[in-house]
């Protein structure tokens, strides 16, 4: 008796080949667009990075006395502000949201340039990266602010942090918000991608 | 029945070279997981490397210093009236300090880790690493001397072009040098391979 076929599990095949010109050209027509597009989620990227920090950091202190505040002068500023310092010295620092999340440019326009892939899988894969990115981005403004704590109050952070803790949030802080920030998007469209730099499974690649 | 027996068993092995062939799960995405942690493992590493006093103060600090003074000759073959002080480069119009990320060395060590990782003949590595650094450079000579004629002539534009435009220009420049490297030498070709 003949038994069924399991339906197959294994990804359709992915066009070889990345065809550069093509690839080039369609990341110059994708630059506009995403750029407006980011431009007008800015605003609401930014609060959502202020609030979702806010609450990651809350997780590392008791009580909670950090506040991140869009800045009075510049509201793509996060002002960051302990309670608990007295009210003339609760500002303590601040830094550029924006500088956090435009990755997100470069993200968009490298999924979006990819050619031969149809559109419900391209925008999927660039949800998912952007999923993955914003997550990041949290995670960075944690750093950013745990940073500012631990290496740049003087003597309270001195009074606060240990030696090995201003290393760890002053290096994780810079590794984060320098290259891996700045690699993330790249990394993602590899993570989707780059079956179609690669020997075919069976080429070899030594030469 | 015996028939059936043999024709299941001629399925499962069936079954079994197509699995060989075509991986499943986790195991499909392998190379591209090699990749991704790999490059993400030398990126993170080599930064941190450079971030340590005695590499940051031997090789990166007189490293930048020649980025400033080929961006001071290069503003003065513009006419531009610059003088040079170590990594500074002022002007009466402006100054700037030219310091850790506007050397190009995020864009360089990005392209490097990626071109490492990627699974590529030695020799093609070696002249993509040699060729993109030489690239990289000279792109960011020119943020170097932009970013400057911003600040003195837009200076309300310098903020954002310095760490949003600029940087995703250099960066995008590193990517795409890459994606041109991988897809156009660091493949073997059909006829090679086959």
């Amino acid at each position: 008796m003949p038994r069924k076929k399991k339906p197959s599990t294994t990804r359709p095949a992915e066009p070889r080949g990345l065809r550069f010109g093509v690839f080039l050209r369609n990341l110059l027509l994708a630059l506009v667009p995403v750029v407006l597009v980011w431009m007008f989620l800015t605003p609401f990227l930014d609060n959502f990075l202020r609030v979702a920090g806010e609450s990651l950091v809350h997780l590392t202190e008791s009580p909670d006395v950090t506040r991140l505040l869009p800045a009075a002068a510049d509201r793509h500023y996060a002002q960051v502000q302990r309670l608990d310092f007295p009210p003339a010295r609760r500002n303590v620092s601040n830094f550029r949201v924006t500088d956090v999340h435009f990755p997100f440019v470069l993200l968009g326009i490298l999924f979006l340039a990819v050619p031969e892939v149809p559109w419900r899988q391209r925008l999927s894969r660039l949800g998912w990266a952007a999923l993955a990115l914003l997550l990041f981005d949290v995670v960075l403004v944690l750093f950013w602010v745990k940073f500012i704590y631990a290496t740049q109050l003087g003597a309270w952070s001195l009074e606060h942090y240990g030696a090995f803790a201003r290393n760890f949030w002053g290096l994780g802080k810079h590794v984060l918000d320098l290259p891996i920030k700045l690699a993330l998007p790249f990394a993602l469209w590899v993570g989707f991608y780059l079956d179609r730099l690669l020997p075919g499974r069976g080429e070899s690649a030594a030469g | 029945m015996a028939a059936e027996k043999q024709s299941a068993g001629a399925d499962k092995t069936q079954e079994r070279r197509t699995e060989g062939a075509a991986p499943t799960g986790w195991r499909a995405h392998r190379r591209e997981i090699t990749f991704v942690v790999l490059f993400l493992l030398l990126l993170a590493g080599s930064f941190t490397l450079l971030s340590w006093s005695p590499v940051n103060d031997g090789f990166v600090v007189p490293f930048t210093a020649g980025v400033a003074k080929v961006s001071g000759w290069a503003l003065d073959l513009i006419g531009q009236d610059v003088q040079m002080s170590g990594t500074i480069i002022r002007s009466p119009r402006f100054a700037v300090n030219i310091e850790n990320g506007c050397n190009g060395v995020e864009t360089m060590l990005i392209f490097l880790a990626a071109v490492i990782a990627f699974p590529a003949p030695w020799s093609a590595r070696l002249t993509g690493a040699v060729l993109g650094v030489v690239a990289i450079q000279l792109v960011n000579l020119v943020r170097v001397v932009a970013l400057f004629l911003t600040g003195a002539y837009f200076p309300d534009f310098f903020d954002a072009s310095h760490t949003v435009v600029w940087q995703t220009v250099v960066i995008l420049f590193g990517v795409l040098l890459w994606i041109f490297w991988a897809d156009r030498f660091a493949r073997p070709r059909r006829a090679e391979a086959a």
